[in-house]
């Protein structure tokens, strides 16, 4: 029997009631599930500064803890976590001012961008190498292209424009487009169904 | 047309090619093979979402914490329950069965370990304490209840010698057994669900569980991880 689906299997609703009650094992219990996603997601946002990750893991969990109370089941218990997860990560960076003024960002970027030195820099996976983005950039691409957030959801978490938050993924694609030529380079493409079926009109 | 530009071709990952575009794309293999790298890269991106790594956190730089926090209830009355408080006899029940169930788990655990090792808290058991209020007696089975806590996570980290009996064939049966106290208890709590005797078995035989999966993990060779068993 796997073990995902033995972890699957035990009493979530109960963990959760007994973790309200402030029983510690129940509480050790949900982090010993949840914390490889939940903290992964924290190192995501966060980058390659793995102690500030850690500090904000931490106040992660203390966060989902303390809401705890609040959670009424309405969605996966993993799904309401994640979510604080990602809300207390980018308040934490906010306010150490790493990802002040994104806007901004987007013009630095453009200068900031250095194809001879991504070239030397071979990142050996997507976290890698986006490790190597403005913690603006970072935060727009982790949230569109990994999350699943909405260009309108990521304006709206972090402050800025949809335009702004359009801009700021398609230069994060680009740098990780040079960044990972290894893994995506290709030799021979043709045009895929969906361009045939569907094509944007002319602006 | 000359070569799409860069962020145009990183934003055809998620937008369509406009008429133009798209018969730039059919005739330009450079520009066709470019978008289909930033497809690539999004694909990566996709795939990313499901990664799980090793957690940054630890369970005893967070339990601090969350004791101050009044989160974990560490006995001393910082999150009082009116359906607990109202059934001492219970309480009382669940402690002694806490502190029993934990002798026989910390021995079960450490059956090799000497005992000049593992005496220094020892008493002998004509100098057992006596309690004279409930709430003595809760503090008590609090710092036992975290005591044996703390030994356990500390034998499962420091602990060699019972490591050669402890082979993966025992710890896997140990699994086994440990699922069907699980199931049992599991289906007493749809009977009972706000029992706490019932509810501390069923948390001791989760706790016991993931500490034997974990302990299993380290006893197999390092290449092989335990997907089942």
């Amino acid at each position: 029997m796997r073990v995902t689906n033995l972890l699957k299997m035990e009493n979530e609703p109960l963990i959760i009631r007994r973790a309200v009650d402030g029983d510690e094992r129940a509480l050790r219990a949900l982090w010993t599930r949840h914390a490889p996603h939940i903290d992964m997601v924290v190192r995501r946002l966060v980058g390659g500064d793995v102690d500030a990750a850690a500090d904000i893991a931490q106040e992660v969990w203390i966060q989902i803890f303390r809401a705890l109370p609040s959670y009424r089941g309405d969605s996966q218990f993993s799904t309401w976590a994640h979510r604080i997860a990602v809300n207390r990560t980018l308040n934490a960076l906010r306010r150490t001012r790493r990802l002040a003024s994104v806007e901004t960002e987007v013009h630095e970027d453009s200068a900031a961008v250095e194809p001879d030195h991504d070239r030397s820099f071979v990142a050996e996976s997507i976290e890698a190498a986006a490790a190597k983005l403005s913690p603006g950039a970072r935060a727009v691409f982790m949230l569109h292209d990994v999350e699943g957030y909405t260009h309108e959801e990521i304006a709206d978490a972090l402050g800025i424009t949809t335009g702004g938050s359009k801009s700021q993924l398609f230069k994060a694609r680009a740098k990780l487009r040079s960044l990972l030529a290894h893994l995506v380079d290709v030799k021979h493409v043709g045009l895929s169904r969906k361009d045939t079926e569907h094509v944007a009109p002319a602006y | 047309m000359s070569h799409l530009p860069t962020e145009r071709l990183a934003a055809l990952v998620d937008e369509a090619p406009t008429a133009a575009e798209l018969a730039h794309l059919t005739s330009c293999p450079e520009c066709a093979r470019e978008r289909a790298a930033y497809q690539a890269v999004a694909d990566l991106a996709g795939t990313e979402a499901n990664r799980i790594g090793t957690p940054l956190t630890t369970w005893e730089a967070l339990a601090p914490s969350l004791v101050a926090d009044g989160v974990i209830d560490d006995g001393r009355g910082l999150r009082l329950r009116t359906r607990s408080a109202k059934r001492p006899w219970l309480q009382a029940a669940a402690a002694v069965l806490l502190l029993s169930g934990g002798v026989v788990a910390g021995r079960w655990s450490v059956r090799t370990t000497t005992p000049a090792t593992t005496s220094t808290v020892a008493e002998k058991p004509d100098s057992l304490p006596t309690f004279s209020t409930v709430q003595d007696a809760r503090d008590a089975q609090a710092r036992a209840q975290s005591m044996y806590q703390t030994a356990t996570a500390y034998l499962a980290q420091q602990d060699t010698s019972g490591r050669a009996i402890e082979s993966p064939s025992a710890m896997r049966a140990r699994l086994a057994a440990l699922d069907r106290a699980r199931d049992a208890m599991g289906e007493a709590l749809n009977e009972a669900p706000y029992d706490p005797v019932i509810n501390n078995y069923y948390l001791s035989t989760i706790g016991q569980r993931e500490a034997t999966m974990r302990r299993l993990n380290t006893v197999l060779p390092a290449s092989m991880k335990m997907t089942s068993y």
